[in-house]
């Protein structure tokens, strides 16, 4: 179980190769001065101001565009700003997903330093997501803007096929928490399939997971948003309490049908009648059942996952190094690996290192429980969820899973009146059995 | 101008695929090569090791390192140029396309999912229930496959097929090779400390922490063994596995790999090499060192406190090699079969030969330092040939050689009289010599962080720096005669023949600690899982915090010890002058 991981984590690192050239110094002196390294100097505190408040001011106009004027032009010309700007000038960091790692590490670490700004972008949004919805995710988030501009057609999956694969973000989301929290790494960072395009370079191999996200935008809206993204999760959560709930129109919904097939999220809710040809007491059954389960999944969960703590810690560099000098000791007659010659090379204690190794693997079993619980917890609400029914008479957005791109709006029949496009449109709906009014 | 953008989108979607194989491909190319590795750059530094007052040969190596660096960046620079160049074309796709579809693309798809909400709930239900079952099973399986050692099933295995050919692997060991023989089980004299089902110990998996040398790995005095005891008793067999009875007498201390322990014995008819079961005690086999060309008719004078089979063997895991006072070299598999004998000149030795072997990969490292004909021997371990061999002006010396990391890299460390001398594994070339020793050496040397310490009686105690050579201190305040050094980043362990023990700062040299235990120490201290293992030559074992030194506990064991323990996973093999026994808690 170990070796797989470790030739996962094998996998994972050599990602890096290309990213960070790594070559020995020539073996022997040259006369050749070494420069001395040079670090970047940090962000300027303007641009953290800008960020914040052009990250305002862009959720400002959002909500003033969904909300008042329920028009999609005002969102694009956001996410193009978005891309322009957060993305490509500002290279994609620091950003509201990558903002959790930061965040959970200053929760659980009170030496780790959280600066202000990255905690306003992770929270902002949040408070945006309470009040109106998911509103970052709209026109303000550069992942999401840049898939949402290159978007040409929307072939839809499976509505049961996307509440599955849905919980992708959930799990994404848990092992975030668990590398940040047991600081091994910033997993986020480390495969945001967008920033190599930002940035112009980069990982290729992560590179290459992003160009095919979005080649597949171009066909299915928002892949990344729907299936990856561990913020948005945490975002849906927010967006299902929020203080205002967005309507397509305001003008009363006629059940054309038409926002419903346009939304590429999946987000917005056809009318049902709350009457199903099941038995009342057969729903009612399956809704105990899945209550009773709620609690049994979370701790299996909890239990699957804390099992496995161990080989999930070979992913902190320290446990990595202690394992591979433990196998050189095992078998001293193999090649020395490059990190424990460099371990001996500086005077590396194997003592202290097994005491940081100990301390890392408890805290790596404390959060494995915790990650495990959460992920179980997240399927059994899920199918909790999926048993309740509700009865609608009109179309109705999901604010859970609404990025907010505004494309409902223009197909809105009641939006636009004068359009000669209804009545063309509304033939393609007579095919759906939509209730009376 | 709709079928123009088509064919545009056509053809760039059939450009786009074909440069991204081309980038896959040489993606994975850069991936593969290792530009500073190549065959010409490893023969060249070997050549420059050799004869490293060679500027032009050097200047060569720059030369060929700099353009070897230049292509590779040259061709990640392509790499990267493709990189942008696909990224246009997508732009091209993407523009090509929204045009393509202008007229369209705002009309509604048909919806495929049913109407009716709850079905298409009811379906979700199913497929989540579906998924999270196999993710789940996914992860027992994982937690299953964690419980199953299949190394040792695979041993396992191997071992059926060799017990299946059985009686011919033994015929054969007794023609060809001659004396690998099997033994009979009821012939060894193995008490159990715990009864033990027979089937249990046959489930028992081989052991991943090896001890492959005097000392442990590498000769190094260190172990990364865990949960060893800190305190057993012989006759209540407490935390006692087992104890066997060893057929001859000899001074060698244990070395374990797999679930094999290995010890030899000799007397003035026979000098043999024992495997032991780490499981069980048993003794699965021996190996006589007769019928080798050169051996001496009769046994050369050795002191009684020396004897004939003083050397520890070595192994690398698939071979396991002895020298014996006759200056017989041995060397057979892990089943017992010999695979090959030679004599390599009788040490002409007033005390008897003493040195302990050691394995670095394939080669079998003997310090043979004696009144005449001094050198460092490395041979083949799979075939005995000689691989290199340093000629010596050093003094006769009972040391044995040990591995250490020296400014990043491997080297062994031979400790003679008058030198402390590192050398080139691969090759035997000299990398630095300090002249320090005097007397008769029969301590061995350690090393930690880089540094390698030294000390013997009548000469004293010093800390050389790998990487240079550099003597970095001194001290003389206690000496060891036979016993060896052990060490960590932070202390250097001693024990002397007359009672004291102490702890040098490996910082400065000065003694951090010291006990006057007042009994002699031939054995070597080790450094196990934070603490130091010795025992006295009467049996008494003493166990030291490796921090502080402070002594955590003592007590007799009841059986006189002079080899050196060996430690694995939560045991430890020890050897006293009548029995093999085995610690675990």
């Amino acid at each position: 179980m170990r070796k797989i991981f470790t030739i996962l984590l094998g996998i994972l690192y050599s990602f890096n190769a290309l990213a960070v050239a790594r070559f020995p110094k020539p073996d022997f002196t040259s006369g050749y001065q070494y420069p001395d390294i040079v670090h970047g100097a940090p962000n300027e505190l303007f641009w953290n101001i800008l960020d914040v408040v052009l990250l305002i001011g862009m959720m400002g106009l959002v909500v003033w565009a969904a909300y008042k004027k329920r028009g999609r032009a005002i969102i694009l010309s956001m996410s193009l700003v978005s891309v322009l700007y957060f993305g490509f000038f500002r290279s994609g960091c620091v950003c509201s997903v990558g903002s959790i790692q930061n965040v959970v590490t200053a929760a659980v670490d009170p030496n780790y330093h959280l600066p202000w700004y990255v905690l306003l972008v992770f929270l902002l949004p949040i408070v945006f997501a309470l009040l109106f919805g998911r509103v970052f995710c709209s026109g303000v988030c550069p992942l999401g803007a840049l898939q949402e501009l290159i978007n040409v057609r929307n072939f839809r999956l499976s509505r049961a096929v996307s509440a599955t694969l849905s919980m992708i973000p959930w799990i994404y989301l848990a092992f975030t928490i668990l590398y940040a929290a047991t600081r091994s790494q910033f997993l986020i960072c480390r495969l945001d399939p967008f920033i190599g395009i930002f940035r112009l370079g980069g990982d290729l191999g992560v590179m290459s997971f992003g160009i095919m996200l979005l080649v597949m935008s171009i066909f299915i809206g928002r892949p990344f948003c729907q299936f990856l993204c561990p913020y948005g999760a945490l975002l849906s959560v927010f967006s299902a309490l929020s203080w205002k709930k967005l309507e397509i129109t305001d003008k009363g919904c006629i059940n054309c049908a038409l926002c419903g097939v346009s939304c590429p999220v999946d987000a917005i809710r056809a009318p049902q009648n709350s009457r199903t040809k099941e038995e009342r007491w057969r729903g009612v059954k399956r809704i105990i059942l899945f209550a009773i389960l709620l609690p049994i999944l979370t701790v299996a969960g909890s239990v699957l996952v804390g099992t496995q703590s161990d080989a999930l810690s070979l992913a902190h560099k320290d446990v990595y190094l202690y394992e591979l000098l433990q196998r050189q000791e095992a078998n001293p007659e193999l090649d020395e690996p490059l990190e424990v010659e460099t371990f001996h090379a500086l005077g590396g204690d194997i003592e202290e290192l097994k005491a940081k190794v100990d301390d890392i693997r408890g805290d790596y079993q404390f959060y494995a429980y915790l990650i495990g619980a959460l992920i179980g917890f997240v399927i059994g609400f899920k199918l909790l969820k999926l048993s309740l029914k509700r009865g609608r008479k009109t179309y109705e957005i999901d604010m859970a899973r609404c990025t907010m791109c505004g494309k409902c709006f223009n197909y809105c029949p009641q939006n636009q009146p004068t359009r000669r496009a209804i009545s063309s449109r509304t033939s393609i709906t007579s095919k759906n059995n939509i209730p009376d009014k | 101008m709709r079928k123009l953008y088509r064919n545009i989108a056509i053809v760039t979607t059939i450009f786009l695929l074909a440069l991204s194989v081309m980038l896959g491909v040489s993606y994975y190319q850069m991936q593969q090569v290792s530009p500073l590795e190549t065959g010409v750059m490893e023969t060249l530094k070997e050549l420059n090791d050799t004869n490293s007052d060679n500027e032009a040969l050097q200047q060569q190596i720059r030369e060929l390192d700099l353009l070897s660096r230049k292509a590779y960046f040259v061709k990640e620079g392509q790499l990267k140029m493709g990189f942008y160049l696909l990224l246009g074309m997508a732009l091209v796709l993407v523009v090509c396309l929204n045009l393509y579809y202008r007229e369209t693309k705002n009309l509604p798809e048909k919806d495929f999912d049913p109407i009716d909400d709850w079905m298409t709930k009811s379906r979700a239900r199913k497929y989540l229930g579906w998924a999270a079952a196999v993710v789940a099973l996914i992860g027992v399986g994982f937690v299953v496959v964690q419980q199953i050692d299949w190394s040792n099933m695979f041993n396992k295995e191997i071992l059926a097929e060799v017990q299946d050919e059985g009686e011919s692997l033994e015929v054969n060991n007794e023609s060809s090779e001659g004396s690998g023989e099997k033994v009979d089980t009821l012939a060894t004299d193995s008490v159990k400390g715990e009864e033990v089902d027979s089937a249990e110990v046959d489930d028992m998996p081989e052991l991943k922490i090896a001890s492959r040398a005097f000392r442990g790995n590498n000769s190094g005095a260190t172990s990364a063994a865990r949960g060893i005891a800190t305190s057993w008793n012989l006759s209540g067999k407490k935390n006692i596995l087992w104890q066997s009875s060893i057929p001859k007498h000899g001074y060698n201390s244990p070395v374990i790999t797999g679930r094999n322990v290995f010890i030899t014995g000799a007397d003035a008819k026979a000098r043999e090499l024992y495997c032991y079961d780490v499981w069980t005690g048993e003794l699965k086999w021996t190996v006589k060192a007769d019928g080798i060309a050169g051996s001496p008719s009769s046994m050369p004078k050795v002191n009684a406190d020396t004897g004939l089979a003083a050397s520890t063997v070595a192994t690398n895991g698939e071979e396991v090699c002895a020298i014996f006072a006759t200056g017989d070299v041995i060397c057979a598999d892990m089943e017992g079969k010999r695979l090959w004998a030679k004599n390599i000149g009788v040490p002409d030795n007033h005390y008897g030969y003493a040195s302990s072997l050691l394995m670095y990969g394939n080669t079998l490292i003997i310090q043979y330092q004696n009144n005449s004909n001094a050198q460092i021997l490395a041979l083949n371990t799979k075939n005995g040939n000689t691989a290199w061999s340093k000629k010596s002006n050093d003094k006769i010396a009972w040391s044995s050689p040990i591995i250490a990391t020296l400014g990043g890299k491997s080297a062994l460390v031979v400790m003679g009289n008058p030198a402390i001398t590192a050398y080139n594994l691969g090759n035997g070339s000299e990398l630095w010599r300090v002249e320090c020793m005097s007397g008769e050496v029969g301590s061995s040397p350690a090393s930690a962080g880089g540094v390698v310490f030294g000390a013997s009686e009548y000469a004293k105690c010093v800390a050389i720096d790998g990487a240079t050579g550099e003597t970095l201190w001194e001290a003389s305040d206690y000496l060891p005669e036979c016993s060896s050094l052990a060490a960590t980043k932070d202390l250097v362990f001693c024990a002397t023949s007359y009672g004291m023990v102490c702890a040098y700062d490996a910082k400065t040299g000065e003694v951090k600690k010291e006990h006057d235990l007042t009994t002699p120490f031939y054995s070597s201290p080790v450094v196990v899982d934070g603490k130091v293992y010795l025992f006295s030559n009467s049996g008494k074992v003493y166990i030291f915090s490796a921090s502080t030194f402070d002594l955590i506990t003592s007590f007799e064991t009841g059986e006189k010890t002079f080899a050196t323990p060996a430690f694995t996973d939560g045991m430890m093999i020890v050897r006293t002058d009548k029995s093999l026994y085995c610690v675990k808690k």
